[in-house]
């Protein structure tokens, strides 16, 4: 890395933010913070966004709180090799955004299918339940994009990620996160 | 295209095996040159987390993967300066003799050239060099004496602890894990801190990555690591009779050449083929070292079976090593399984983390929602698991095969092809893989 990609780096891996544009401004902020603070979207629409804060919530509760659509929206917008999302490690060909939308699109699809034309954001909490846990088994019928399966596996990640893969969901489950030695000693 | 001087060796790859040679031929005198295709690591760009972690693998993939059993080389492989080897889980055991002798013991398979007293002393070499901790005459249970480790084996923690008792009910001896970390100081590096963080990197160098080994003495010795090199192709000269160099695209993507008078290809199992398969000209039409059809066939892997447990107790699964803290040869014999043909390692103890694909959320795939909101809570401090590595013999359907489809540098990608035999998976399957949770990809 140079010396000016790691210090970014370094800046936000320090406190576990990622870096957002606000007001044309690039700031870092937590995930969290960056919902709580409607930050807009790069890349994601409205309706897209909706669907990941459903699917995640569904999935992992507090993933939506826990913003894990501002955690889709800036790894996608960051260059692949930046990308600190499971897609990566699970061999998703970039440009990971072709895989989330192919994946958004297939659960809303089927969603409005078997569900008299509602999209999944708009199913009651029971249903997205049941619809989840049919995806998961590739069992939903007409089932169109990338599998149910591994839908369910990179989108769970990702909420895992959100709320237990940082310092605070380490702190919610009481397990001490020891991180290393600061890596900061070059700063 | 810049102008390079020609040097005495070019080695494509700086992870676990390139930097290796870099270092032997560098102290050697030679005029020595790595390209990596990654970015340039430093030990304080190893994070301790699972979600940055993720920035020292690899990115997408070159390969499509195909076959029943796809090679899921994600999580295990290198991106950057270290390779895979910077974010490895160090255990270090050993091929054993009867590896050696497949075909003349069991009429399968093939024997190697070598035996394994040929190989035991760099076993001994490495270990000094790299530093690893363990036992080794507890080992010599299932081998032939050698030279002890230069370290006294890893400290241990409940989460590993806590089987051996279950382990001694069945007849399966586990003895100390052999580890490339420092369980005391060693040639300058500190002693481990056990915070479980390994599988992302190890910043203080107690694990013995590419970074404070075989390439800082590379380094040291004068050898030139230039990273975002990425190569496409292995020149040969017009008579097609010698290798002369290699093709690059340097960070800035422009096409270089680097002449050499020696070529190493230390990328990786897939990555290698590619690149000779890519090196075809109209002398060697087939692909470079191809003349016997061979090239990017018999692909091999191993799969790794997790058992797992949560214990009343305080397991202290967030401490410890990623690697193992015990290990067993004792299934290791070719017809140990009834069920099928093949060796099976086993380990037990391991730090574990929340997320990432190691994470203990992924324990149990088929939870969502409320229900692994409350696994969450009911693993955090009693969850463990014991793992088995099973062997598969070589199958010249497992292959590499490049695609139409190319990069950005019109290097064509590659597909993965892979099954596992009827014996490889009921081994797998008598290691306790059966009712887990598959993926399809």
């Amino acid at each position: 890395m140079s010396p000016i990609e790691r210090r970014d780096f370094m800046k936000g891996a320090a406190t576990g933010a990622l870096a957002f544009t606000v007001g044309g401004v690039e700031v870092f902020l937590t995930t969290r913070e960056a919902r709580a603070q409607n930050v807009p979207f790069r890349l994601l629409k409205a309706g897209e966004a909706e669907t990941i804060e459903a699917l995640g919530e569904t999935l992992v509760p507090g993933a939506r709180a826990a913003g894990i659509a501002h955690f889709i929206d800036q790894q996608l917008s960051v260059p692949p090799g930046e990308a600190l999302f499971e897609a990566r490690i699970l061999n998703v060909r970039p440009p990971y955004a072709n895989f989330y939308r192919a994946a958004i699109g297939a659960v809303d699809k089927a969603s409005q299918t078997l569900n008299s034309g509602r999209r999944f954001a708009q199913l009651n909490p029971s249903e997205q339940h049941d619809f989840v846990d049919t995806m998961r088994q590739n069992k939903i019928q007409g089932w169109q994009g990338p599998g149910g399966s591994f839908v369910y596996l990179v989108l769970r990640s990702d909420a895992v990620d959100v709320v237990y893969g940082t310092v605070e969901g380490y702190e919610a489950l009481g397990i001490p996160y020891m991180p290393h030695i600061a890596p900061d000693k070059r700063w | 295209m810049a102008a390079n001087e020609k040097v005495d060796v070019v080695i494509v790859g700086a992870g676990a095996s390139g930097s290796v040679y870099a270092a032997v031929m560098a102290k050697q005198g030679k005029k020595v040159v790595v390209l990596e295709q990654g970015p340039d690591w430093q030990l304080s760009d190893l994070i301790s987390s699972d979600i940055w972690g993720r920035r020292v693998k690899p990115a997408g993939g070159p390969f499509t993967l195909e076959g029943r059993n796809p090679v899921s080389y994600g999580f295990q492989g290198g991106w950057g300066v270290g390779g895979a080897a910077l974010h490895y889980f160090a255990n270090f055991p050993r091929l054993l003799p009867n590896d050696f002798k497949i075909k003349s013991e069991h009429g399968r398979a093939q024997d190697w050239p070598i035996s394994y007293q040929d190989v035991a002393p760099y076993y001994d070499k490495v270990a000094r060099d790299v530093g690893v901790s363990g036992d080794a005459r507890a080992e010599e249970i299932w081998r032939p004496a050698g030279q002890p480790y230069p370290m006294p084996p890893m400290k241990t923690f409940r989460n590993g602890q806590v089987w051996l008792k279950g382990f001694e009910a069945v007849g399966i001896r586990m003895v100390p894990a052999a580890v490339g970390m420092n369980s005391t100081d060693y040639k300058g590096r500190p002693a481990c801190i056990y915070d479980g963080w390994c599988h992302v990197g190890c910043p203080i160098g107690a694990l013995a990555n590419p970074l404070v080994t075989y390439l800082a003495d590379a380094k040291k010795a004068g050898a030139e690591v230039r990273p975002s090199s990425t190569v496409t192709r292995v020149l040969t000269n017009s008579q097609g009779s010698r290798v002369t160099g290699v093709e690059y695209y340097d960070h800035k993507k422009e096409r270089q050449v680097q002449e050499a008078s020696v070529v190493v290809l230390a990328a990786w199992a897939a990555q290698n083929p590619r690149m000779l398969l890519n090196s075809a000209t109209d002398k060697h039409a087939k692909g470079l070292a191809n003349s016997n059809g061979l090239v990017g066939k018999y692909m091999m892997t191993h799969f790794s079976s997790g058992t797992f447990a949560i214990f009343d107790e305080d397991v202290e699964n967030h401490m410890g090593t990623t690697g193992a803290q015990y290990m067993s040869y004792d299934r290791y014999g070719k017809t140990s399984h009834k069920e099928g043909f093949g060796s099976s390692f086993i380990i037990a103890g391991a730090a574990l983390k929340t997320s990432g694909l190691g994470g203990f959320a992924n324990a149990r795939l088929d939870l969502f929602g409320a229900d692994l909101q409350a696994f969450m809570k009911r693993a955090a401090r009693g969850f463990t698991r014991i793992a088995a590595f099973g062997e598969e013999l070589p199958n010249i359907e497992n292959r590499i095969e490049l695609v139409s489809d190319k990069d950005e540098f019109g290097m064509p990608l590659a597909k993965i092809i892979h099954n596992y035999d009827k014996d490889a998976e009921a081994v797998w399957d008598a290691k306790g893989s059966t009712g887990n949770y598959r993926i399809d990809f």
